[in-house]
């Protein structure tokens, strides 16, 4: 029997509003709206009291997908990741580091994009590395 | 923004919304709005659509798409008129104000009435209300941004703010509101083409030299793309691979035809995400990430706000976290410095590095809830609002900025203005909205909002659909006849990939911030009959 | 008084599987399930949250199981309609009550601001009626309708003032229902969209007034619910959350029900 409110960050848009999701035995059973938030205050919005929504829909992506033969089939990490490692070194050894492109995501956290920024500089030697701030 | 959201509630005696539908797209900061107004603050909204907020405004001032530029300096040009500029404060911590000076004065309130529609006299009464009200906010969003002037459109802005001194007080200032829940983050922590983490231009010997000794290398000192002239790389060649995390830019791009054409054409597109969205399908490589739930971390909300994230649930099946798959796929290039144990340790190497995320760590986020950055020492309390006393740069500069046309404006052939935007009930390409059952229900399809007038000129009748063309494609929706809109202008949200908006607009582009012009475009507009069985788009 | 509750919930603990409160982590307070071996210095009494829906959560997940819960006089009042319709099982339920402040009292104009029998805290007295349901019963009608009509033009349908209920636990809500209630409009459809929760509210709300504090409008829904609570009680004679063993009269026939003439 585990009862559990983790305390997060909306991610549907740039107000920082908090909230606690409910998981009951670690299924996700509900959200509780942070009280405690200097900008929400105890108070949220639809998508913020439904921003589990999606995260059990069968359409997640569970596994690495190759495309094969025109078709995207489900491969492991090891062969995914092997492959980009591949393309990415062979295109940047051909044509250098600025003929490969990177988007970071708006929707990832700090550290992630921190990480893609460092993965685009340091290890491919490209700034060619942008978001949808834009857009 | 330059001040914080609790603001609003507690000091604002004036808050300007201008080119945001604050209720639907941000609206926990409408919420303080509300509270605000009760307290006794005046709201002005300036926008093409009769908004939710407009309703408890004490002024609603519609105006022509695109004609930001011509408002702005007409509320310029009646302040200075009237003598309610802030001359102290231009005197004090301003420079280059008679050059701005010179051409708002051509922009009387007749003038601007020609341009914008706006009534000279409500234009008057605006700028009086904002000017005489301080502190005063404003509040904007991508209605200012996503054009063609969109720079000329903030620096319009920051200038109606300095003239009037509505800046480094608490209550006041420039607030631009973030669509996207971390955008701030990423920009800060260098997802641009133009600099490191923290706004270190890449172009600084210094800065180069700085993260070439902690990271033991670095790019050249020489601006990368953008996320438009990516996708034109990959369209013509000159860029062989494209790796998108998190992004759909097959409905998130303007004039998506051109997009799809551009991505189909990609030697070796990588697309990680938590869908198989309109991108991934293109892409070679699919690599499945995390959801916010599935991850520790952290998120900066459009105020500079850090706070955590925390994991949940596991991600399901084999998918990962983003952090760990970018960890890996640096260790199978061979890279050192991505050994990290946790995120937290992450922040610790962002500290060190990004000197205004120098006092951030998660010891103190788990002791504070939240730090606004500049938080440049673990002792510093962060900073709720900038330019108190003086500007980062110094004196705060003026810009004379002169009122320029739309890149397309409706005309004979495409005889209605397109402006899109945000719902309350979805975000942005819909991937995890649209998977939502409660806010799929809401709203399940695309719809275009359009005026009586309008839908009377089409021979509307209730039941239709209607095909929208632009020179750039065309769709085939649902319609809202509403008079929340002007005539001659229609509204489409852009959440719904089956009807994307985005095959319509502009991919031109602001010369400055090569942000696309999504608010305006020209169309023309035709209806085809009852619809069949509803579409469900994903559930 | 915490102390008292504490020990209270210590207590429980050697014969409940475990005790519904508060707990402070990460900086905020939420409610958390308090087992053996749990750190009850983390435990807090405020801000208030509606535990009776996580006491309903957690009997339905764990058919088997014993609860404790730190209630308030609302949270108790929510038991009692929640127990009636099944929501809760009371002989798997210990309440460990206290009494809320004189200034809570007076801030949620809470005319029963304590359970029965509060293990800490001394009843207070109770807060004065909503100000605002007197202005109100002065409106003539139509101005009535159009200070809801502008009230309810601010909501922009968070279905908050739902969510949070202990009393809301229907699986399909009419407010769903597209035969009701358009979708996907801001503000939603004036008067219906707020009239079918407050008629659903009718001889359930127990005035916790967590609705009207979760409404990031600021609308204040707790005088649609008060007028709703008084007119059950002049009518029916029944006052929801006051006695578990008062029938609820709109489970009644007609004929039955104490409808005053």
């Amino acid at each position: 029997m585990e009862y559990q409110n983790t305390l997060t960050t909306c991610i549907y848009c740039g107000c920082g509003c908090s909230m606690y999701v409910e998981t009951i035995d670690g299924r996700i059973t509900g959200v509780w709206p942070d009280k405690t938030n200097q900008i929400s205050g105890g108070r949220l919005c639809i998508k913020g009291w439904n921003v589990t929504g999606f995260v059990g829909h069968p359409d997640r992506l569970k596994n690495p997908l190759l495309r094969k033969e025109g078709k995207l089939v489900e491969v492991t990490w090891d062969e995914a990741l092997s492959q980009v490692a591949e393309k990415l070194s062979g295109i940047k050894r051909e044509s250098g580091a600025d003929s490969i492109g990177l988007m970071t995501s708006a929707k990832c956290t700090n550290e992630e994009n921190y990480l893609m920024n460092k993965f685009a500089r340091a290890v491919l030697g490209t700034n060619n590395i942008d978001h949808c701030a834009r857009l | 923004m330059t001040n914080s959201i609790p603001e609003l509630e507690t000091d604002s005696r004036c808050i300007l919304i201008m080119g945001s539908n604050t209720s639907e797209g941000h609206p926990l900061i409408a919420s303080r709005i509300v509270k605000a107004k009760e307290r006794g603050a005046r709201v002005i909204v300036i926008d093409p659509r009769d908004i939710q907020i407009a309703r408890l405004a004490d002024m609603y001032i519609p105006f022509r798409p695109g004609a930001d530029v011509a408002v702005l300096n007409g509320l310029m040009n009646v302040i200075i008129s009237e003598g309610l500029e802030d001359k102290e404060f231009i005197a004090a911590r301003t420079e280059a104000y008679a050059e701005m000076k010179a051409v708002v004065e051509k922009y009387t309130p007749e003038r601007v009435q020609e341009i914008s529609g706006v009534p000279a006299d409500m234009l008057r009464e605006a700028a009086r209300l904002y000017a005489r009200n301080k502190p005063a906010a404003i509040v904007y969003a991508m209605g200012i941004t996503q054009h063609t002037t969109g720079v000329d459109n903030v620096k319009s802005i920051a200038n109606l703010a300095m003239l009037t001194g509505n800046l480094g007080i608490a209550g006041a200032g420039v607030n631009p509101l973030r669509g996207q829940n971390n955008v701030q983050g990423a920009c800060d922590m260098g997802g641009l083409p133009n600099v490191y983490p923290g706004y270190q231009a890449v172009t600084s010997p210094d800065a180069q030299k700085k993260f070439q000794d902690a990271w033991g290398g670095t790019a050249d000192t020489v601006v990368g793309l953008t996320v438009m002239e990516m996708v034109n790389g990959v369209g013509d060649g000159t860029l062989r691979a494209l790796y998108v995390m998190g992004e759909n830019p097959m409905v998130a791009d303007p004039d998506l035809h051109h997009a799809r054409h551009c991505l189909e054409k990609a030697e070796f597109l990588v697309v990680q995400d938590i869908f198989l969205t309109e991108t991934a399908q293109l892409a070679h490589v699919v690599l499945p990430g995390g959801a916010f739930v599935e991850k520790d971390g952290t998120f900066t909300g459009t105020d500079r706000r850090v706070q955590r994230v925390r994991k949940v649930v596991n991600p399901p099946g084999n998918a990962m976290a983003d952090w760990e798959i970018t960890c890996r796929l640096a260790q199978r290039l061979g890279a050192g410095g991505f050994d990290f144990a946790s995120p937290k340790e992450v922040m610790e190497e962002i500290a060190r590095l990004t000197p205004s995320y120098g006092g951030i760590s998660y010891e103190r986020l788990e002791e504070l809830g939240f730090l606004h950055w500049p938080c440049p020492a673990a002792d510093h309390p962060g900073t709720p609002y900038l330019h108190k006393g003086k500007f980062s740069r110094g004196q705060g500069q003026f810009h004379a900025v002169e009122f320029k046309e739309p890149a397309e404006s409706p005309d004979q052939d495409y005889p209605l203005t397109l402006t899109t935007g945000r719902l309350m009930f979805h975000f942005h390409t819909g991937s995890m909205t649209r998977r939502s059952e409660k806010l799929h229900q809401e709203v399940p399809e695309a719809y275009v909002e359009i005026h009586p007038d309008d839908a009377a000129r089409i021979s509307f009748k209730r039941g239709q659909r209607v095909r929208v063309h632009s020179r750039r494609g065309q769709i085939e929706l649902d319609v809202r006849v509403t008079k929340r809109i002007k005539p001659g202008v229609v509204f489409i949200p852009f959440h719904f990939a089956e009807a994307a908006a985005n095959v319509l607009t502009h991919a031109a582009i602001d010369p400055t911030a090569k942000i696309p012009e999504y608010k305006v475009c020209a169309v023309k507009m035709e209806t085809i009959g009852v619809k069949e069985a509803k579409s469900q788009g994903p559930s | 008084m915490i102390a008292a509750i504490r020990e209270a919930v210590a207590e429980r603990l050697g014969s409940c599987d475990g005790v519904v409160a508060l707990r402070r982590r990460n900086g905020g307070v939420a409610p958390h399930l308090f087992q053996k071996g749990d750190e009850l210095a983390e435990m807090e009494l405020s801000p208030r949250y509606p535990l009776m829906t996580v006491v309903s959560r957690l009997h339905k997940a764990f058919p088997a199981i014993r609860l404790g819960v730190v209630a308030r006089g609302c949270d108790e009042r929510a038991y009692v309609e929640m127990a009636k319709r099944n929501q809760i099982d009371p002989t798997r339920l210990e309440i460990i009550g206290f009494a809320c402040t004189a200034e809570e009292a007076q801030a949620c104009y809470c005319r029963e601001p304590s359970p029965k029998h509060p293990v800490a805290g001394t009843p207070p007295a109770p807060g004065p009626p909503n100000p605002l349901v007197a202005k109100y019963d002065s409106l003539p009608l139509e101005e009535r309708r159009s200070f809801w009509k502008k009230q309810f033009s601010k909501c922009i349908k968070c279905y908050g003032c739902r969510n949070i209920c202990p009393e809301c636990f229907c699986e399909a809500c009419a407010m769903e229902d597209m035969a009701w209630v358009e979708p996907g409009l801001l503000a939603p459809p004036f008067p219906t969209f707020h009239l079918i929760r407050a008629m659903h509210m009718a001889s359930r709300c127990v005035a916790c007034r967590e609705c009207e504090h979760t409404c990031p409008a600021y609308i204040p829904l707790t005088v649609l619910y008060d007028l709703m609570r008084r007119d059950i009680a002049d009518l029916l004679g029944y006052i929801p959350g006051a006695d578990i063993e008062a029938q609820q009269p709109l489970s009644l026939s007609l004929e039955q029900a104490p409808l005053k003439k």
